[in-house]
């Protein structure tokens, strides 16, 4: 399926259910998405991985709305359960099957998605390991001058935007040498398609979505 | 038109301070070209000048620089990591010809053909963030390759890669150039290996540069493989008492061994340079016993597990003056730098001193009002060693802690910490490619070749 | 909107959302802590109230470096967009986040007219940004079904929440940022 277009169904799915309290169509929405990760090889480490990250905000919610709302409403709180699952799930759906670049040149060439924004975040993505890496050094200059700098303290975040100001006039020098203008056309060497059958799965996907919010209320 | 032309250039990244003041150069097409001068002296800047960057990105200019008009430039920068957009060589170099509107039917063979010059294919697909600094600069050539470039410059390409690459970037560059004709600048401080590749070289002094002719060029490039320092050190007694010991110590990077397995001391309260040729790991070494990066095998300190010592605790024993200078503040002004160590510091040599002077122990007017940042390279690199020494770790890495200090600098630097450590005793681990008058300043000397790290003994040439 | 901005800017903005998620892990992971502290009592959404204005810095110290009209939205988009590339706990709606937290970082500038950077911008963007969130939250997370009191309490901490760091805090980054003369205008 084309990226640009899974992602719009992805957020249209969220959107809508944020909106709505469905435990039943949250968790068929669940299994549906479940069942297409297992088409694209999900590993058990990622399983696990959506499985845990939900619990604990979910527990927080169904605790409060189930144990202390007015009047205890366990039922909604479990919806609400269902729903971060749900958000989850489609998240995973989105970051497993489809990379940065494949998203990237999809929104470029279906949707015209100007090229400096698309490579933009791209080449800020591709230099994560030297930005963790910088952060974790200035720590540790810290510790050896004799501070501790925490997530609150204003200089971690100043040392970090400093590099950040030479890296970004670092990579926009790289990109320029590389032969990009903003603004010029560019060919392309991977085709991103986009079928009028992808249209055709979203709003089926929709019109169902409606179907059964209506059916199961 | 058969060359680059520079007419009364002026460039100043600050108003009022040129860094290239008035240039006027001929450059000859189809010739090798290194312009040759000290850090900080304009060579990136008249790069970056001809590759058009500058003054788009920064500084003012005034003067011309005429190009041959359909010459396509491509630059392969100093640090091999920022210098790509995508996450792999293929995706970099789709990037690149995209970018050119190459034909997308064209593109794949394009790309092949590239990565084959350069013999790269079996890393095509792989992460650039797992990649060497050397196959880096390969992959950056490739992309160079790819755009047709006719004219190639190279900003201190060989900073950090070692010496097998380095070779094989220069023996592709000569192929090239004996086959199309393309023209090649590179700036280098260093001038060593360069007699069979280069014909002329450009000299920067005072920010003045000049053409030398080809004799005259050769001649120098002869007397820089010539150079060399003598360094007589002994090998340390069994006896002496360690403060730092690897244990079955090795580290590997990128599937390729950095440092073969290695039980080694280093010695307290003694000075210990560590030498070996570009990319052979030296910065590793230094990084992994301030913990900053992973390694196989135990470092001990005082006998305990470096790992297993808080971090607090650990930073209070062991300090490393960071390569890159900037790294190492954590201020907006120099006397705010000041006041952090005067106020944490430990080394009582410096106790009770202000911060002027301070800064005139090493030479310094009173900077304390100016922004660090706006400071010459070689002003942050005396302040920045000033403020390590003054925090009086038991043990002070130091990785490439001169460069860029001129001589009067180096030599009033030295004495500094040879007094300082005559009060405070500090143990220190130089990493230096500088090696003028460190003779009777080091104790020991520990050299990493063919990963192989050991004490040299008895008097050495170091080249 | 966005035409004056150049590829430099839409780089820096995007580190700088890697940045603070970076920071946010490298620290610890205060979120799921804070939560688990606050279940028994009844209070576990509260976490995110609490923490929610680390997640819009981005924004206003976007709108402050750059001070052009959308800045402070584009910052704010721009981490969220790179927080769900890099694979972040709430997928998808994160995207959803980074649009409302970006609209209510943004009206601060724009309530002053894109002409006055200082406290009163940050006071306005940190006042639209706690409304616009909790009104986003109230349907996601379900706070329609929380107890009045509790949200009362919860509005409360949540726009000290969003004081403390889009405004103190963004504000004294600025201010290291504009002593060290590195913010070209």
């Amino acid at each position: 399926m084309n990226p640009s277009v899974k992602l719009l169904l992805l957020l249209l799915i969220s959107l809508e259910i944020s909106f709505t309290d469905n435990l039943t169509v949250n968790l068929i929405l669940i299994v549906c998405l479940f069942i297409v990760l297992l088409f694209h090889h999900l590993t058990w480490r990622q399983f696990w991985c959506l499985m845990i990250i939900p619990l604990i905000p979910g527990i927080a919610v169904l605790i409060t709305i189930g144990g202390y709302g007015s009047p205890h409403n366990w039922l909604t709180g479990w919806s609400m359960v269902s729903r971060f699952y749900v958000y989850v799930f489609a998240g995973g759906v989105m970051t497993f099957t489809t990379s940065p670049l494949l998203l990237a040149r999809s929104l470029e060439q279906n949707f015209h998605l100007p090229s400096k924004f698309a490579y933009g975040t791209l080449a800020a993505l591709n230099i994560l390991p030297k930005i963790k890496q910088t952060v974790i050094s200035i720590r540790i200059a810290g510790k050896m001058r004799g501070i501790n700098l925490h997530w609150w303290s204003p200089r971690l975040y100043f040392k970090a935007i400093l590099s950040a100001i030479r890296w970004s006039d670092q990579l926009a020098q790289a990109m320029k040498t590389h032969g990009f203008r903003e603004g010029q056309p560019r060919t392309t060497a991977v085709k991103v398609s986009l079928y009028w059958t992808d249209w055709i799965i979203l709003i089926i996907s929709m019109v169902l979505l409606q179907f059964l919010l209506i059916a199961l209320h | 038109m058969e060359k680059i032309l520079i007419q009364n250039l002026t460039f100043a990244y600050k108003e009022g301070q040129p860094i290239l003041d008035d240039v006027n150069l001929e450059l000859p097409l189809h010739t090798s070209i290194l312009l040759s001068g000290p850090i900080g002296c304009g060579k990136t800047t008249l790069l970056k000048l001809i590759a058009g960057l500058f003054p788009k990105y920064g500084g003012t200019c005034s003067g011309k620089i005429k190009l041959p008009h359909d010459q396509r430039i491509g630059m392969l920068f100093q640090d091999p990591a920022m210098q790509f957009t995508m996450d792999t060589p293929q995706h970099e170099l789709e990037f690149t010809l995209e970018n050119l509107q190459v034909p997308h039917n064209e593109i794949s063979n394009q790309v092949k053909a590239a990565l084959a010059f350069v013999n790269l294919q079996n890393v095509a697909h792989q992460k650039l963030t797992t990649l060497s600094g050397g196959q880096l600069q390969r992959v950056a050539l490739a992309v160079i390759i790819a755009m047709k470039a006719e004219i190639i410059l190279l900003d201190e390409p060989f900073a950090s890669i070692d010496e097998p690459n380095r070779q094989f970037l220069l023996q592709k560059l000569a192929q090239l150039q004996s086959q199309k004709g393309i023209t090649i600048i590179i700036s280098d401080h260093n001038l060593r290996n360069y007699q069979n590749f280069i014909q002329f070289i450009v000299q920067f002094h005072e920010h003045q540069v000049k053409l030398l002719s080809s004799n005259a060029s050769h001649q120098l490039l002869m007397n820089a493989n010539q150079h060399s320092t003598n360094l007589s050190t002994n090998l340390p007694p069994q006896t002496d008492p360690s403060i730092i010991k690897l244990h079955n110590f090795s580290i590997t990077r990128n599937q390729l061994s950095l440092i073969g397995v290695t039980n080694l001391k280093l010695i307290q309260n003694k000075v210990t340079l560590l030498t070996g040729p570009s990319g052979s790991g030296k910065s590793t070494l230094l990084k992994s016993i301030a913990k900053l990066t992973s390694y196989s095998g135990q470092i001990t300190y005082d006998g305990n597990n470096i790992q297993k010592i808080f971090p607090g605790k650990y930073y209070s024993q062991v300090g490393l003056i960071f390569q890159e200078t900037n790294q190492q503040f954590l201020n907006v002004t120099v006397g705010e730098e000041l006041s952090l160590s005067i106020k944490n510091g430990g080394n009582t040599f410096f106790k009770g001193k202000s911060s002027q002077e301070l800064l005139a122990m090493v030479g310094l007017p009173d900077l304390t009002e100016r922004v660090i940042y706006s400071l010459s390279g070689g002003q942050r690199k005396l302040i920045q060693n000033l403020i390590m020494l003054m925090m009086g770790q038991k043990l002070l890495l130091m990785d490439e802690p001169f460069t860029g200090l001129d001589q009067p600098s180096l030599k009033k630097l030295l004495a500094l910490i040879k007094k300082s450590r005559q009060q405070f005793p500090q143990a220190l681990l130089i990493v230096s490619h500088q090696l003028d008058f460190l003779e009777g300043f080091v104790d020991y000397h520990l050299s990493l070749t063919d990963q192989q790290l050991t004490y040299q003994g008895g008097s050495q040439n170091e080249s | 909107m966005f035409r004056q901005f150049h590829l430099k800017d839409i780089i820096l903005l995007a580190i700088i959302g890697i940045i603070f998620g970076v920071i946010y892990l490298v620290t610890g992971i205060i979120y799921n802590g804070l939560t688990i502290a606050l279940t028994p009592f009844g209070y576990g959404p509260m976490a995110n109230d609490i923490t929610l204005g680390i997640w819009c810095m981005a924004g206003p110290l976007a709108g402050f470096m750059l001070r052009l009209p959308g800045a402070s939205f584009l910052g704010e988009f721009l981490s969220a967009v790179v927080e769900m590339l890099l694979g972040d706990q709430w997928g998808v709606t994160t995207l959803l986040s980074g649009l409302v937290q970006g609209i209510g970082t943004e009206l601060g500038f724009t309530f002053t007219l894109y002409k006055m950077y200082n406290w009163v911008t940050l006071l306005l963007s940190a006042t639209a940004t706690t409304i616009f969130t909790f009104a986003w939250d109230w349907f996601r997370n379900g706070y329609s079904h929380f107890p009045f009191s509790m949200l009362v309490v919860m509005l409360i901490v949540r726009w000290l929440s969003m004081l403390f760091f889009t405004g103190i805090l963004v504000k004294l980054i600025i201010n290291l940022l504009n002593r060290s003369h590195v913010l070209a205008r």
